[in-house]
């Protein structure tokens, strides 16, 4: 009978221990939840967003009653004459707070337990970040010195057969001719002379053809800014920040206002990897961001815009020479040319670096293999532009398909007028 | 002492050698730089101070639309101002404007489409749930949740002429969208939001609008 009872007891016990311990889950769980439809629009735990930042509140409003009535009707707390809310009130700007008569005060304990509980995401750098960005080893160091060592070998053993050829001809008794040191034999300097020409003239035309053309091209912006973190990792549309590029013959920088689209709110670089410039260089993301604030004059601190704002002088990577006309809308809207094609890996790159040449040659060697996307029989899919080809394009055998060139893709006037 | 010219020679062409980078700075040099870089003004290539100067001359170069100007072909422009700092009456009063648009073709809509997923679906997510990439249920860069226009009452009930008002002047921590979508656009993108929203509800995507039934 008392063993029984104790039985009894321990498994009670265990029971409400278990329900306790699960219950606090639930609600931290809910908190999170409850925080995420109702509060995170405006409120951040860690961050000033429009609200204050929520961690904490519970004990900047020590009497928990008042703060239960300020989250359940926030004006009548305000019109009561509360001079912290009401301060707090006129230090956010006056934006009214949403009321939220609807929510218990279990809710609203839960969701400021899961504010004070809330720590941010740690952001760590991975070592992965620094041998990512390392550049590849190239083998032409290794195929030199082997170039090198095979040389030294053939001119030994060039020099063994000589002697060897010597030592036997002086054995048979022919005298030996007069022996002539390589540098001054003309085979030897006409072989050399020959090399160097070719050599120096194919760097001399490279050279010559390279004059004005900036392939890997890559300055330094006056803002780091980086396609990879914006276009790769917060995957970014392209057309986001270069709308022109659908509608226009520029892709055009966009105007700060877009930048500040999103970082009036993300005023810190916390991302993973860690960002270094081509050479090596590390970079600091914040402090990047606070650049393009002194530009825009935005004040992180009161969130305004207090300075004037100057335009920030990007330079201008990709240039295509004056008598040359090139329409982006052209080619990404009704071409249908991925970004990609010509600009490169954009979403990889932290510097953007020239990726095409933009030489003629690559321009027309793209119109020739590139085939027309006409619409299917349904007349859906495809391209409607080109449809003033189609009747052509109906007589051909099936199968066939148009290139670009075929459709006058590579008339000089096309481009050149 | 026979070496030193030797030695300097290795040692000038090592650190030669070693000061080469392979990250290319500099455009380099062109044959003709006056057709190489245009002479004409095109896009982004004017000073703050060319641009003064030319003013001098009344050139205005890439100035704003006189004001009270309609561009042709543009849409009747929203009549409403942006509010002052503290005061709401205008955002009330945007209640009340209808959207122009009350049907668009599948070729409209897929345009509507696209212009949501490039210009919107980064915060407010592909399936309009709030949950884009910037934000990814708070572990995104950006810290504020953006509205859930699929699934959320307030912005299911929220007035076309409201929603108009939030894009074009921003919202809290939405920014203005005028520079990037234009009148025509920001209604296409309304009338495909009011579409998905009424979707999800069991309706058809081709509902008039939702104004209709404010």
């Amino acid at each position: 009978m008392h063993y029984k009872l104790i039985a009894k007891r321990t498994f009670f016990s265990f029971f409400f221990f278990a329900f306790i311990a699960l219950s606090n889950r639930l609600s931290a769980q809910d908190g999170k939840q409850l925080f995420q439809t109702n509060c995170a629009s405006c409120h951040n735990p860690i961050k000033v967003v429009i609200g204050p930042a929520l961690k904490g509140a519970s004990e900047r409003v020590p009497d928990k009653k008042l703060l239960h009535e300020w989250i359940h009707n926030n004006t009548a707390v305000l019109s009561s004459g509360n001079k912290y809310f009401n301060d707090l009130y006129s230090q956010y700007n006056k934006t009214p707070m949403n009321t939220f008569p609807n929510l218990s005060d279990a809710d609203i304990d839960a969701i400021l337990k899961y504010a004070d509980s809330f720590q941010p995401p740690t952001s760590a750098p991975t070592a992965g970040g620094a041998t990512a960005t390392a550049p590849e080893s190239d083998n032409s160091l290794l195929y030199g010195i082997l170039t090198i060592i095979l040389a030294v070998i053939m001119l030994t053993l060039l020099q063994v057969n000589s002697n060897l050829k010597k030592l036997s001809d002086d054995k048979e008794g022919i005298p030996a001719a007069e022996p002539i040191p390589f540098y001054r034999n003309k085979a030897y300097i006409t072989f050399v002379i020959l090399i160097l020409f070719v050599i120096g003239g194919y760097f001399l035309v490279q050279a010559a053809i390279g004059l004005q053309r900036t392939k890997d091209y890559q300055p330094e912006q006056p803002i780091f800014y980086s396609h990879k973190v914006h276009a790769g990792i917060n995957q970014i549309s392209c057309l986001y920040c270069h709308g022109g590029a659908w509608e226009s013959k520029q892709a055009s920088v966009p105007s700060l206002n877009i930048c500040m689209n999103c970082h009036m709110q993300i005023s810190e670089y916390t991302g993973k990897d860690k960002l270094y410039r081509e050479d090596g260089a590390e970079v600091d993301g914040t402090q990047e961001i606070q650049k393009l604030y002194s530009y825009t004059g935005w004040d992180p601190q009161s969130l305004k815009y207090t300075k004037p704002g100057k335009p920030v002088e990007w330079i201008k990577i990709h240039n295509l020479p004056d008598h040359v006309f090139f329409s982006h809308a052209q080619h990404v809207r009704a071409g249908k040319v991925q970004c990609q094609t010509c600009h490169g890996p954009i979403q990889q790159m932290n510097e953007v670096k020239q990726f095409a040449d933009l030489s003629m040659g690559w321009c027309i060697n793209c119109h020739r293999t590139t085939k027309v996307n006409f619409p299917d029989s349904t007349g859906n899919n495809g391209n409607k532009f080109y449809s003033i080809y189609e009747k052509f394009h109906k007589e051909l055998k099936p199968g066939d398909s148009i290139t670009v060139e075929k459709i006058g893709g590579t008339e000089c006037q096309k481009c050149h007028y | 002492m026979k070496k030193i010219p030797l030695i300097s020679f290795i040692l000038i062409a090592t650190i030669t050698i070693i000061s080469c980078s392979d990250v290319r700075r500099s455009p380099g040099r062109a044959y003709m730089p006056d057709m190489a870089y245009s002479r004409a003004y095109e896009s982004y290539s004017v000073t703050t101070e060319e641009k003064d100067s030319l003013k001098r001359h009344d050139i205005f170069f890439s100035n704003l639309p006189v004001a009270g100007t309609i561009k042709r072909g543009e849409m009747f422009p929203f009549p409403l101002a942006i509010d002052k700092e503290g005061d709401t009456a205008n955002y009330v009063a945007s209640k009340q404007i209808i959207n122009p648009i009350t049907n668009l073709d599948s070729a409209n809509m897929a345009e509507a489409d696209r212009l949501f997923l490039v210009n919107c679906a980064i915060c407010h997510g592909t399936k309009l749930d709030g949950n884009g990439p910037l934000y990814k249920g708070g572990d995104g860069p950006f810290a504020a949740k953006p509205a859930t226009l699929v699934g959320d009452a307030k912005y299911e009930a929220m007035p076309a002429g409201q929603m108009f008002y939030s894009i074009t002047y921003g919202k809290n921590k939405m920014g203005s969208y005028a520079s990037q979508l234009d009148t025509r656009q920001r209604w296409m993108v309304i009338y495909y939001i009011k579409s998905k929203q009424a979707e999800a509800k069991g309706g058809t995507s081709n509902v008039a609008d939702s104004t209709t039934k404010k």
